[in-house]
Formats: structure tokens, sequence, C-alpha cells
């Protein structure tokens, strides 16, 4: 294997760009011109008609709402239930870890199409289906295991005098992982929330299962917009909005990015 | 040194209370489902195993998963190695291009499943997509509606579009946590870059390599909305994979075969995790000695 030389190697840099980006200018260029004719503006034109009419709907607008609450929701419950699970498996052997931990793996490799039929069953019993609630709390059987993965690196990361200094001083459990453990993992924090945000934003199967009537997430107004007469403008007006976000996740994390996954051996 | 307290368990609780709603309860539900013919979920029929046998001597099933696994075997052995290669070239380059880079190649992420084949659609499209007026311009005579290796073109490159990054997250991960001793015992032993690769850079990647293989094989091995939006498992079938099958089957209510189908499909996902996590970690004493 011979080293490319910097030239080559920005050059391959370039050609990957080039791959990842021209299918998304497509479908910002795509977002800028009107597709149907509505509006009095022919088709064709550059016009920001395909945004004013999402502005004009309210179902749209409403789609948007409903993704971010259920996202946020799904973030906080992992991360609050997640952080403290990832700190026994970094600091703890117990009875049942690795079984334990493996569970969790499977759940996360779990295909969601396995459990739609039940999870639609049990939560249109307990009053969730249609909610934001309830697809916070499906996420969560893929997004927990993320969580628990990327914040026990972090944590085993940390010297255990850490913990040992501050008990000693008399912090409690509680006191203890918020004066001193959060701060000390707080961009593997942000890391696993960054995974946590992104699975859930772009899953389809369990959030349209669970929307057959109301509540319905982005994902699934686009799916709402294809029909005899597709107005494209105002899909990809709409996809470029639900990329938009994740983009400035990216941007927050990106220096700790790979640093999520490191692992002990 | 980890202590031995088992009252670590009550740590791990809260997250195993909400895996178990919803995870843990579906899953015994589904397993009850496939053994029963469901008119309506309140009037269960037993069936005892009818359902899985009917799946395992359909030749329809054998068809889809095979087309499944060579699905995801072609995606990895493309995702795989270019992902690894790009990590190696990051880890040369300096903060400002790793920065740009990762950022770039982590966007098709973020993008909702169902959106990514309506990107593709309307790039590869001969009248509108600059991909397909390309091909049109250059003469090629790309048809992915009607051409199956075509189809199978779109859903490898759609795929990989999407999935390069998170490869190239985790290989990156793992080449970053060697430390810098060690390429310097291999600078003094004069190693070639080859050499370093093989021995010291691929076995410190190992366990999250063995994570990205582990989530792309399941990702891929479950495609579904990508391939279905992209030609509906057609042209004749060529695309029919398990997952769409499946979802066939459960938009037509045919609750019982379709828990049983579900059920069968788990059990393959179960023994590839298991088989696995026994073959990476039976490995690891050996490794351990060559590094």
């Amino acid at each position: 294997m011979k080293p490319p030389s910097s030239w080559g190697r920005i050059a391959l840099f370039a050609v990957i760009g080039v791959f990842i980006l021209v299918p998304l200018a497509q479908t910002i260029i795509t977002s800028f011109v009107s597709t149907l004719p509505r509006g009095g503006i022919a088709e064709g034109h550059f016009s920001l008609v395909n945004y004013q009419n999402i502005l004009h709907s309210a179902a749209l607008k409403d789609s948007i709402v409903n993704s971010i609450i259920y996202v946020v929701l799904n973030v906080a419950l992992c991360l609050g239930v997640g952080l403290p699970a990832a700190y026994a498996f970094a600091r703890y052997n117990f009875a049942g870890d690795r079984q334990l931990f493996f569970l969790l793996l499977v759940f996360r490799i779990t295909p969601t199409v396995v459990l739609s039929l039940p999870i639609f069953v049990l939560f249109a019993q307990i009053g969730l289906a249609n909610t934001p609630v309830g697809i916070a709390l499906v996420h969560c059987v893929f997004n927990i295991p993320i969580s628990i993965w990327i914040l026990e690196g972090f944590i085993s990361a940390v010297p255990r005098e850490l913990d040992e200094t501050a008990f000693l001083d008399g912090h409690s459990l509680p006191s203890f992982f918020f004066r001193h453990l959060i701060p000390a993992i707080a961009p593997g924090i942000g890391v696993a929330a960054f995974f946590c945000f992104i699975f859930s934003w772009v899953e389809v199967v369990l959030a349209r299962i669970l929307t057959t009537t109301g509540g319905k997430p982005i994902t699934m107004a686009i799916n709402g917009l294809f029909g005899f007469r597709t107005d494209f403008g105002l899909v990809m007006a709409m996809t470029v909005l639900a990329v938009v976000p994740g983009i400035a996740m990216i941007y927050f994390v990106r220096h700790h990015l790979a640093k999520g996954f490191v692992i002990r051996t | 040194m980890k202590l031995y307290d088992n009252r670590a368990w009550f740590l791990v609780l809260p997250a195993l209370v909400i895996v178990t709603l919803v995870g843990i309860l579906p899953l015994i539900a589904v397993t009850n489902y496939s053994f029963q013919d469901l008119f309506t979920l309140n009037n269960p029929y037993w069936v005892g195993v009818d359902w899985y046998r009917n799946i395992v001597t359909s030749e329809r099933f054998y068809a889809s998963l095979g087309r499944s696994f060579l699905f995801s075997v072609i995606v990895l052995s493309v995702q795989l190695p270019l992902g690894i290669w790009i990590a190696l070239l990051l880890q040369r380059s300096n903060q400002f291009i790793v920065s740009t880079v990762l950022v770039l190649i982590t966007v098709p992420l973020v993008v909702p499943w169902n959106m990514i084949p309506v990107i593709w659609l309307n790039f590869i499209n001969p009248n509108a997509g600059l991909a397909g007026r390309l091909l049109t311009w250059l003469g090629v005579g790309f048809d992915y509606k009607f051409n199956a290796l075509h189809t199978w073109i779109v859903l490898v490159v759609m795929d990989t579009w999407h999935w390069l990054g998170l490869v190239v997250v985790l290989a990156y991960a793992g080449i970053s946590s060697i430390p810098p001793a060690y390429y310097q015992a291999a600078a003094v032993d004069a190693a070639s870059q080859w050499q370093v690769f093989r021995f010291i850079q691929l076995p410190k990647m190992k366990t999250v390599l063995s994570m990205a293989v582990l989530l792309r094989f399941m990702d891929s091995f479950m495609i579904y909305i990508e391939a279905f939006r992209i030609n509906a498992g057609g042209p004749d079938s060529a695309t029919a994979f398990l997952s769409l099958d499946l979802g066939e089957e459960i938009l037509s209510f045919n609750y019982g075969p379709s828990a049983a189908r579900s059920i069968v499909y788990f059990l393959i996902v179960l023994a590839v995790a298991w088989t696995f996590k026994a073959a990476t970690s039976a490995r690891a004493p050996t490794e351990e000695l060559t590094t």
C-alpha cells in the first residue's frame, strides 16, 4: 500500500465530497423551483413558493413540531436512563452484566418491523398511540442500547479516582453525577445525544404505525404529499427542512464524533 | 479493576424497564400471535406451527432470504474496505480536513429513511436528474425500472451514499484510539505500511469494526422503505427482499403468518449476532498475542 501524497488525498476527499453533495444539491435546487403551476407562478421557475406553502399548511407545520417534541423526549429519556446504566456497566461487575449487555445489543439490531404489530396493539390499549410520547418511548428500544454503549466508553476513560474522591468528600451518587461525572463526560453526552437524535429523527416504520390518525411526524407528512399530481418542489422543501436540524447537530459534535465509539478491548 | 457489586442492578433497572415495555413484551406477543390464526386480535384460533411450516416449505421464502443475504454481502464488501480506507487517509490529515470530511460524510445519516429514495429518484431521473441526464448524454441506456442489474446498482450506490459515514466514523474511532507508541515501535522495526495496517491498525480497530459489520449487516438485511420506493421489489421480484415480503403480509392484515415470519426473521438476526459475538470473542486472546 503506497501512501498517497497530500494532493492525491485531497483529490480523493473531493471525489467523496462530490458524491455526497451532488444528490443533496439537486434536492436543494428543486426545493426552490415551482413544480406545479400554483399561485400564479409558472412551472420550472425559481421561487420561494414551496417554503411559503409549508408556512401556509397547518398539517406540515404541526408535523415539524411533532417531530421535534418526540425526538427531544426520546433523547432526554435515553440519556436519563442510559447514564446510570452506563455507569453501572463501566464501574461494576454484577450478576448477569454480560448477558444484559448482549440483550441490549440484540434490541439495537432487531428489525423494527418485527415489533411493530404488538407495539401498536399494546400502545393503543394504554392510550399512547398517535402521541409523540408513544413514539419517543418506542424509539428507546434501539436508542437506549446506543446511548449506553457510547456513554460507557466515555465513563471508562474517566479515572476511578474521580468517583473515590467525590464519595470521600461526602457526595451522594446523584450529586456526584451532576457535579462531577456529567461535566467530565460532557462531549460523550453530546455524542450520545447526537446518535439518539439521528436514529429517532430518521426512523420510519414505527413512527408510521403509531401515527395512523394524529401526531404525524415530518417523515409521515412527507409521505402524505405523494399523490396523483405530486408537488415535488414541496416534497423537496420539506426534505431540506428535515435535514437542517441534523446538520446543526453534526456541526456541534464534529470534534467528538469519532471518539464516541472508542471502547476498551 | 471493576468492583463486584450487585447493587449496580438498581442503576440499570430504569433502562431495563423501558426495554421490557417496548422490546421484550412485544416480542413475547409476536411469539404468541405466530401460533394463532387471528381474524381479529380478539378471536385467536390455535394453529400450532402451521405458519412456520408454510414459511420453511415455501420457495419464495428462500429466494427472498438469498436476495437479502446477497444484498448485505455486496453492501458490506463495498462499504467496509472503502470506509476503512477513508479512515486511514483521514488519520494522516490535519484537524481541519478531518472535521470537514467527517461532517460531510455523516450528512446522509440525518436524512429520514423515506426521503433517501426520493432524493435518489430525483437524482437519477432521466429528464430532470443530474445523474440521469449525464447517463443519457454518455449514451448509457440506464433503466432502473425494468433492468434488474440497474435496480441493484441504484440500491447499492444509494445505500453506500447513506451509510458510508457510519463506517468511516467507527473505523476512524478505532484508529484514533491507537497510542503513538505503537507507531514508534513499528518505525524502529522498519515495518512497512502494510505491516503497520495488518498488525497494528486492523487488530486495534477490531472491536469497533465488528460493531460496524454487525450494524451494517442488520440494517442492510432489513432494508425496506428504500427498496420499496425505488422499485417495490421489481423488476419481476429481483429486489423482493425478506423485509418486503414481511411488509406486504402485515399490510394485508395476515397477523398470524406475519408474526411467524417476524419470529423467523428475529431468529436469523439472533443467530448471526450470536455467531458473530462468539467468533470475535474467541479470537481475542490470539489477536492480543500478535499485537
